[in-house]
């Protein structure tokens, strides 16, 4: 009886509902029709031979990818480049987002939130052709910078070296990312009812007290949303951020993560079997964890489904 | 990626549900006209062409002074079909949906087997006799390295040659050299001097410019023993007697690379060699910065900063050095780099192609003299007028005075350039540029006549020694592969003293082994030895 009380509720503003349809049709034909594809990876699949003809093998190429030398390696690489991605790339816009709240000069609000959201717009390729050049050991800027000051005495090779390719992925990223990330905070923090505040400072709360006890805790359904869903996306490491910070071989120990890897052997390769086993396995763990930051969530009451 | 691998199988499924729209296709197209085996010149003929490389995009057919010619003359019409920037994924696209292109244009090796395999190419055996060009300026040795495991012949080569070319070696900025006195710069032990002086003198310079990856590092290994091209670092095999072996072990390169990290650890080599882009290295090259060049093929950045920099002062400006080499070693056997007698890479005519034989009949024209003169030249009473006994072109003034439309002209159709004929192209432009004063001459000609075709080891033997990708081998080729570059780039960035390399270099060697290098270098001997076989 509920799901027919159901249907007639969805029937009734079947006009509304007609607007989801291309979006659905959009997921079906794009997400759901390819998605036969990984069987692939049970098969030796043979471009030639088709999808029809090719041999079944069955758990072959995930225990090829398990046993493959590089295999530790890649998923070090991938689940520390997530972790630290999400640890400080997840809070930073927030906090920039609270900052920028705290602003009263409009004019000078509205030109960092504009300069701090630009580089969103720029393409990767762009963005570590600056870092590159930045970063050179022959006249780059932060290379010239240090040793007019006296830091150093000769260039670091800040590309070429393992120990500091982390942070300088992390902090582009981040660099790019952050100002369009808080957009969707501060109109968060614009829907929190002035009465609040105002109540808030008669009582004699000061703007520390205020953020922590009135803003985080009215934003705190929109956090938990997006952190189910950074969750999600925690083996997402990146891809072409990787593909051109690190694409030198001096730093590919630590560079090289699941996606890279896939392309690496998948197109370049044309492993195509083996590359959808590995790429398989990291939606497998994706879609777990998903669900498990979900259930944790649904305890608060904030959760997806 | 996943998405990318899952398209082209949606790719497939589609293509199974429509087998019928390309035959369609082609038949409207013979529609209206009959064409004959032999067509070519009389009647019009059609292909589709397909470069596989990520960068080649066919410029429009019949739009420049050349294919203009053609196209009016020889009644040739090519439709070019792009990679869209990604000429792996867009040809497994086409294979899988069966759309196959008329030609291929595609590196020799395991693309090619792949597609043969496939019984996808049209043999062209029957034609050879039948075209006289390939098989006169080609030769049969080449031809005979062309063969595919059944004995046929699928592959249309393009720059191959039956003399050595090639610019490998090493370049030296002429202005520093001679303020610095011009000291003799013959030997390891010179060149190791001579960077010191630089770096000591000239502290914005960069002493030993060695490309983006370190490459120049594998020219240098060349200086270290005689007839040792630095073909085998990249082919991560070392010949000894009848058996290719480990180039970890490989006690030159061993040497070579201790040579190359005590010059990193001094900076007198570019520090941001693993890291650096093309405009980096270009902008430091045409700004005159580079003190000594190293590389496979320094000839293009050079010859452009030759130019910039002469332009401001008549002294300034590079040129070519001899091949250097360790003290006691002779200097006529040092091979910088190699040539083979296949060329670069290989035109492909698929069973997709209507009429397979007038497409072969218009390549081997092409790539003949008449073709050659045009596509190289423009038509003929333009920049050149005539021929000489030897079939080359000869010469118009325009040639020399018309420098700017010229070189338009010629930028124009270098993507036309799908089967160069080596032999021809290079004799005609050399016998030139020996009529002209010195200060008239090609720059880049003029080192490859006194030095860098000189100096170009013949390592036809060694092609084609690849594994199949998805092989034992081939996966076990991939792992070394990243080994070695890794290993390059640890020796140069981290090792602190010689010790270190070697340490490195062991430790690679273990590594190597536990992936199956002894497998790979199986493998490759066996290809090798039916190479050396096939040449005799």
């Amino acid at each position: 009886m509920v799901l027919l009380g159901r249907f007639k509720r969805i029937f009734e503003q079947w006009d509304i509902q007609l607007m989801v349809l291309p979006a659905i049709a959009f997921i079906f034909v794009f997400s759901y029709i390819p998605m036969y594809g990984v069987l692939m990876s049970f098969q030796d699949y043979n471009i030639f031979k088709g999808f029809l003809h090719s041999p079944w093998v069955g758990l072959k190429h995930f225990g090829m990818f398990f046993q493959a030398p590089e295999f530790w390696n890649v998923m070090r690489n991938t689940v520390v480049i997530s972790l630290l991605k999400f640890c400080i790339g997840f809070p930073a816009p927030i906090l920039l987002a609270l900052m920028l709240n705290e602003v009263k000069n409009m004019v000078f609000k509205r030109v960092i939130q504009t300069v701090s959201y630009l580089p969103h717009f720029l393409s990767w390729v762009i963005v570590s052709g600056f870092v590159m050049s930045l970063l050179s050991t022959d006249n780059g800027s932060v290379n010239m910078l240090f040793e007019r000051i006296g830091v150093i005495d000769e260039p670091i090779n800040f590309l070429s070296m393992p120990e500091y390719f982390w942070t300088i992925l992390v902090t582009t990223g981040i660099w790019k990312e952050i100002g369009f990330s808080s957009i969707v905070y501060l109109a968060a923090i614009a829907g929190v009812d002035p009465h609040m505040y105002e109540a808030a400072s008669i009582d004699g709360a000061s703007r520390f007290k205020q953020m922590f006890l009135i803003t985080l805790p009215a934003i705190m359904p929109i956090i938990i949303i997006f952190m189910i869903l950074a969750i999600g996306n925690l083996l997402n490491a990146g891809f072409e951020d990787i593909l051109l910070l690190g694409a030198s071989p001096a730093v590919r120990e630590v560079a090289d993560v699941l996606d890279t890897y896939v392309y690496r052997i998948g197109i370049q390769n044309s492993r195509f079997s083996y590359a959808t086993a590995a790429g398989l396995f990291k939606a497998v763990i994706s879609v777990a964890m998903l669900a498990g930051a979900n259930y944790i969530a649904r305890r608060t009451g904030n959760s997806l489904w | 990626m996943a998405l990318s691998l899952a398209l082209v199988m949606l790719a497939s499924l589609l293509a199974a549900c429509g087998p019928s729209t390309q035959q369609e296709a082609a038949g409207n197209k013979q529609e209206g006209e009959l064409i004959n085996a032999a067509a070519f010149g009389e009647a019009t003929i059609a292909f589709s062409f397909y470069g596989n490389y990520d960068w080649y995009t066919m410029p429009p057919w019949g739009k420049d002074l050349a294919t203009k010619w053609i196209r009016e003359n020889k009644k040739v019409e090519i439709t070019a079909i792009s990679s869209g920037g990604n000429a792996k994924q867009k040809l497994n696209t086409m294979i899988a949906s069966d759309e196959l292109p008329d030609v291929i244009w595609l590196e020799r090796g395991a693309d090619v087997e792949r597609l043969r395999a496939a019984d996808l190419l049209v043999p062209l055996d029957e034609y050879l006799d039948k075209y006289p060009n390939l098989k006169k300026w080609a030769g049969e040795s080449t031809l005979n390295m062309l063969r595919s495991p059944d004995g046929k012949i699928y592959q249309f080569p393009n720059w191959y040659t039956t003399q050595p070319n090639g610019n490998a070696g090493y370049v030296v900025n002429k202005k520093i050299y001679m303020e610095l006195g011009s000291p003799k710069l013959e030997t390891t032990d010179d060149l190791y001097a001579y960077l010191k002086k630089v770096k000591q003198n000239y502290p914005n310079a960069v002493p030993l410019e060695v490309g983006s990856g370190a490459e120049g590092v594998e020219i240098l290994t060349s200086a270290f023993a005689e007839n040792r091209p630095s073909l085998f670092n990249v082919m991560q095999a070392v010949p000894m007697g009848d058996e290719l072996t480990s180039i970890f072990t490989d006690p030159v390169f061993r040497e070579a690379m201790v040579y190359a990290s005590r010059l990193f650890r001094e900076r007198l080599m570019s520090q941001d060699t693993m890291s650096q882009t093309r405009d980096q290295l270009a902008e430091k090259i045409v700004s005159g910065r580079v003190a000594v060049l190293a590389g496979s093929s320094p000839t293009e950045f050079a010859s452009r900063g030759d130019n910039m920099l002469r332009a401001e002062d008549p002294d300034d400006g590079y040129m070519m050095v001899w091949p250097l080499r360790k003290e006691g070693l002779d200097k006529n056997k040092i091979y910088p780099g190699d040539f083979k007698q296949l060329g670069w890479n290989v035109s492909v005519i698929t069973k997709a192609a209507d009429n397979p034989e007038a497409t072969f009949a218009f390549l081997d024209w092409l790539t003949g003299p008449e073709g050659q003169r045009i596509i190289f030249w423009g038509p003929e009473g333009l920049y050149w007028e005539g021929t000489d006994a030897d079939d080359a072109p000869i010469f118009t003034e325009k040639f020399t005075t018309d420098i700017e439309n010229r070189n338009k002209l010629m930028d124009s159709t270098i993507n036309f350039q799908w089967n160069g004929n080596t032999v021809y192209v290079d004799t005609s432009k050399s016998k030139f540029e020996q009529t002209l004063p010195e200060e008239k001459r090609n720059w880049e000609t003029r080192w490859q006549t006194e030095i860098t075709w000189k100096t170009q080891y013949n390592g036809t033997e060694f092609v084609n020694l690849d594994p199949p990708g998805d092989t034992e081998e081939g996966i076990a080729a991939q792992s070394i592969a990243d080994i070695y570059s890794e290993t390059r780039a640890k020796i140069l960035l981290n090792a602190k003293s010689d010790d270190d390399v070697l340490r490195l270099l062991d430790e690679a060697e273990t590594k190597a082994q536990q992936v199956g290098y002894a497998k790979l270098l199986a493998y490759k001997t066996e290809k090798w030895q039916e190479n050396v076989k096939k040449l005799k």
